[in-house]
Formats: C-alpha cells, structure tokens, sequence
C-alpha cells in the first residue's frame, strides 16, 4: 500500500517535473569561445602540417648541405678549377636562402619579438654576399669559407631566435 | 473562442518550426546570429538534462556548453528526418555522459567508486511539498542517471545499457535502486 502510495506521488512529481530550467548565466559567450578556440585549433593543426612538411623540407636541405659541407674540403683537394669550386659556393648559397624562406614560411604567423630583426637579417645577408665576393676572387680560402658557414648559421639562429615562443625564452 | 485558442497554438508551434527550420539551415550556413536564437530556443531543456544528469551546477554548466559547441560541428549531420529538439536532446546526453566519465577521477574508475550524493539525507516527511528535483541530484551517479534518462526522459533500458556502456540488467537494478533511495527520501522508507 505504502510502495504504491509512493509510486502515486513520484508519478505526480515526474509529471510535474519542469522540462526546461534556465542556466543562472549566459552561456553563449563560452560557447562562441568554445567554437573560437576549436576553430583556431583546426586552423593552427592545418598550418602546422604545411609546417611539418617545411620542417621535412628544412631538414633535408640541412643533410644536404651538412653533406656538401663535409665533400667541400676533399673537393677542393681535387683539381676543379676555381669556378667550379665558386659553383660549389653557389650551390651553399641557393641551399642557406631556401632553408631561410622555409623558415621565414613557417614562422609568417608568428609575431616576431623584436621589431628590427628584419634589419639584421639584411646586415647578415650583406656580411654573407660581401665574404661570396671576396670568395669569388679566392674560391680556395678556407677561412673565407668557414666564415660564409657562421654568417649562415647566425642567419638561421636569428630568425628562430625571434619567433621563438615567450616561454621558450625564459 | 475554445477553437480559436486551438488554432492559435496550433499556428505558434508551426511558425515555431518554421522559425526553426530557418534558424538551422542558416546556423549550418555559418551564422552565429542563427545559432544563438536556436541556443536560446534550446538551452532551457538542454541544461535540464545536463544538470539532472551531472547532479551539480558547474559540472552541468560546463557539459550544456560543450553540447552547443559540439552542436556547432555537428549540425551538418542533422538531416531533418526526426525533429530538431529530439535529435538535440539525444546528442546532449551522449555528450553530457561522456564528459561526466571524463570528469571522473582516475581513481574512482580503477576502483569503480560512485560519486554519491547524500546517502544518508534526512528523509522528508510524507508531505506533497516535495522537491523532486534535489532528490534526484543527490543519487548516487548511476543511479541518478538510469533514473533520469528511464523515468524523466523515457529511454528504454536497452537504450539506457548501451548508452552507459552497462547491461541491461544492471540498468533495471540502478533504477530499482534510484526508486528505492527516493522512497527513503521522501519518508516512505519505514512503512
């Protein structure tokens, strides 16, 4: 009798149980940040596998170069003349400017952290075409040669350096 | 005057829908406009659910958000053949059950503890002032959602075992419980 007295009462009470009831905020403003940052997510995943692929790219052209870099000095123990040592250097040059647009690509969303980078990458770009002058003349000159390879690497660590995320610097 | 007032309804639920149809094929145009008067027109029946099913406040808040997010991505697959809000409010308690498990403390799911509400609460007194609602939050977790989705949302146990990844038995038994827990609470539990 008891149990169906209680089964009465709870019937009554589903039924008069509210269907809706209201959230005591506005909910929507997390919802739209919700679909903002899933939005942002699907996009930063989406460019950071045009990344990848420039991360692959970047480090072939790396063993490429590592691996003309290595072959350079029996190279020039050959007897190539001096312009195809000078077309070797070429070559170095063509490798470094790819790898630094792939880089320069890879970074384009990223706000750099000093404003005059670009201005230092230009005076790095002079220093390297000022020493491929000065290797032209002088294709065997290893000291040259060796400087060339640090302007090059002063380029890359730059731009890395200024796109580096805030934490990465701390 | 009786006929006019049926009429009336009658024309306020077809406009409704008409109204809704049009919110939803906008909202899967991309406008943000669109989803949020389907937002609003949904919202009150969406976080009912959740918060019967979370049983807390913040963790239902949390879950009606993720379901019009989720709402938001899925809305290309509502094809119309069933109506909008039944559809809705099946993708609500699918998402509202898989964020409770995600919610769940690695803990309580090695050692399949339940986050139980007041199991000791006071029982009320026979009145018919009673307060549903509150007795239903504070069931113990499985219970409190077979409950919800057998005896407030009418799914079948079937549907409620597949839903919870439990068997049907073990559904008809929480629900068994549930009932037993709410005539304790309600004062019935000496007689």
């Amino acid at each position: 009798m008891a149990m169906s007295n209680f089964d009465e009462q709870l019937s009554q009470q589903l039924n008069s149980l509210a269907k809706e009831k209201q959230p005591e905020r506005d909910l929507f403003r997390g919802v739209e940040l919700g679909i903002e940052a899933q939005r942002n997510g699907e996009e930063k995943q989406s460019s950071n596998s045009v990344t990848n692929n420039q991360w692959l790219a970047i480090a072939a052209s790396v063993c490429l170069v590592t691996v003309i870099w290595l072959s350079a000095p029996l190279a020039f123990k050959t007897e190539n003349t001096q312009a195809d040592t000078y077309a070797l250097i070429e070559a170095l040059s063509t490798q470094q400017q790819q790898q630094v647009n792939s880089l320069l690509a890879s970074y384009e969303s990223t706000p750099a952290l000093t404003q005059d980078w670009q201005q230092q990458l230009k005076e790095l770009d002079d220093a390297a075409d000022a020493v491929k002058l000065a290797l032209k003349e002088d294709p065997d000159n290893s000291a040259l040669i060796k400087m060339l390879h640090h302007v090059y690497q002063q380029q890359i660590a730059l731009i890395e350096r200024v796109h580096a995320p805030k934490w990465q610097q701390i | 005057m009786e006929h006019t007032q049926q009429r009336v309804v009658h024309a306020n639920v077809v406009f409704g829908k008409q109204d809704e149809d049009h919110w939803i094929s906008e909202a899967k145009r991309g406008s943000k406009h669109a989803f949020r008067q389907l937002y609003d027109m949904h919202i009150g029946r969406v976080y009912a659910l959740c918060y019967r099913l979370t049983g807390e406040k913040g963790m239902a808040e949390d879950a009606a958000q993720e379901v019009f997010i989720q709402l938001w991505r899925k809305l290309d697959n509502f094809e119309g053949q069933s109506q909008f809000s039944t559809w809705l409010h099946s993708v609500t308690a699918n998402i509202t059950i898989s964020y409770i498990r995600k919610q769940k403390g690695w803990v309580q799911r090695m050692f399949n503890l339940e986050s139980s509400g007041i199991h000791d609460m006071a029982a009320e007194s026979q009145s018919t002032d009673i307060d549903l609602e509150a007795m239903v939050v504070r069931l113990p977790e499985r219970a409190r959602m077979v409950f919800v989705l057998h005896a407030i949302e009418g799914y079948r146990h079937e549907d409620i075992a597949s839903m919870l990844d439990m068997a049907v038995g073990s559904s008809k038994a929480q629900f068994f419980r549930a009932k037993q827990l709410l005539k304790d609470y309600m004062g019935y539990g000496d007689e």
